[in-house]
């Protein structure tokens, strides 16, 4: 693989001899390799010419490095066949061109990180400072508090890339506390993203009034009103209505240009589950009832008992 | 590489520690500059890769010391310089590389006298 770009050139070359010498003890391996990529650098910018032809393959170079430097060889040291096996297959994946090629490229991935990482913090502030709050991928702009984390977010970003920037010039110790840092962002950030993924039922949910759990979908369409009528075709009011796990049975309010005024409980909790609803148009008319066609009783007596009446009675 | 070459490498390896300290021994350096003037003086066959392991070998040692130079055209460049450790191992070693040195041109004098004529 014959590359133009010398900086190319040095970081495939070096990351092919480094994995060469993979089996000498990290010790050794840093002290001797420490200055390589520099030094590699210097022989790219006296003379054309891709670095494998004037060094020879980096296999070679390495165990020419490995002579030179008196280093111990992996063969004379005694080892788990299956410890073997596992380091030469490591071997063969960093000796490989593509390998190098994603290290040579990952670096310049490091802005895209720098922005994310601002994003999930301000994320992280998000969820640490309003629980409850419905998390989003993007918050929006038209409450205060998606304003106020949009805000954050850029300021966070600024800052973020500053830190990166700066990050080059930090001591051995300043960048280890550096990368964990970034690795806790990276592993905090894992649940909460997780939970963002559930969302849209959240958004859903959020979009009812507090305390309320259904919401009454028919086949036929959203049901925004329910309106009982006795047996004898009178129309019932404040009919309390209850679903199969006892839950208070409601329906979607935000429909059209219709607001539902429920009525206030003793305890001052709104009654949501009255019907019929009092609903009115957005002009301040009130909805009217709809026209409905009752069904034909038999002719039976309405006020007797029938014997066969599959209607439950509330004492037995 | 053919047989010449490998013979000049493998004779190489047992003085190139002396040749490295002699090099910086005139001034201090970088690797690849140790390079260059190991070939300007003749060694040829000097691979680069045994003079960077050389380097970091006797440094790692504590036969020199090492400092960084900032330069404006490239990469920043890691000098290296013998200390007193490093003069005392190449006093030691030119002694011995000068009467080992002897002890061969005496041997191959004779082979050449003996059967020369």
């Amino acid at each position: 693989m014959a590359s133009n770009d010398p900086a190319d050139d040095v970081a495939t070359y070096a990351s092919s001899v480094r994995a060469a010498l993979s089996d000498l003890p990290p010790a050794q391996a840093e002290v001797l390799l420490e200055d390589l990529e520099d030094h590699l650098r210097e022989v790219a910018s006296e003379a054309g010419g891709p670095l494998a032809e004037r060094l020879g393959p980096p296999e070679q170079y390495a165990q020419e490095l490995r002579a030179a430097y008196g280093a111990t060889h992996a063969g004379g040291s005694r080892q788990d066949p299956a410890l073997r096996d596992l380091r030469l297959a490591v071997r063969a994946v960093t000796a490989s061109a593509w390998f190098a090629q994603v290290r040579a490229f990952l670096p310049e991935l490091r802005p895209g990180w720098w922005v994310l990482r601002a994003y999930i913090v301000v994320l992280l502030l998000t969820e640490a400072f309003s629980r409850n709050y419905n998390l989003r991928p993007i918050p929006n702009p038209f409450s205060s508090r998606g304003l106020i984390e949009i805000i954050a977010a850029a300021i966070a970003i600024v800052v973020s890339i500053r830190l990166g920037r700066r990050n080059r010039a930090l001591s051995n110790r300043g960048r280890l506390l550096a990368i964990g840092a970034n690795v806790m962002i990276a592993l905090i950030a894992i649940p909460v993203l997780a939970r963002m993924s559930t969302f849209p039922s959240m958004a859903m949910m959020e979009s009812g009034a507090a305390g309320q759990s259904q919401q009454l979908i028919l086949p036929s369409g959203v049901v925004t009103n329910i309106y009982p009528y006795s047996r004898d075709g009178k129309p019932l009011t404040d009919v309390l209505l209850y679903d199969q796990d006892g839950r208070p049975l409601t329906t979607s309010q935000n429909v059209g240009d219709v607001t539902t005024e429920y009525p206030g409980g003793a305890d001052g909790q709104p009654i949501t589950n009255a019907y019929p609803l009092r609903q009115q148009h957005l002009n301040g008319d009130a909805v009217s009832a709809p026209r409905v066609a009752l069904p034909p009783w038999p002719t039976a007596s309405p006020t007797g008992t029938p014997p066969m009446s599959p209607s439950p009675s509330p004492t037995h | 590489m053919n047989q010449a070459e490998v013979d000049t490498t493998q004779l190489l390896k047992g003085v190139l520690d002396l040749a490295v300290l002699a090099v910086l021994a005139e001034a201090d350096s970088y690797g690849y500059d140790v390079v260059r003037r190991l070939r300007e003086n003749g060694l040829d066959h000097v691979g680069d890769a045994s003079v960077y392991g050389t380097l970091r070998r006797l440094y790692q040692a504590g036969a020199l010391n090492s400092y960084v130079v900032p330069s404006d055209e490239g990469p920043h460049r890691k000098y290296y310089g013998l200390n007193n450790r490093g003069r005392k191992a190449l006093d030691q070693s030119a002694q011995t590389w000068v009467s080992l040195s002897k002890a061969l041109n005496h041997l191959l004098n004779g082979r050449s006298n003996g059967h020369g004529k």
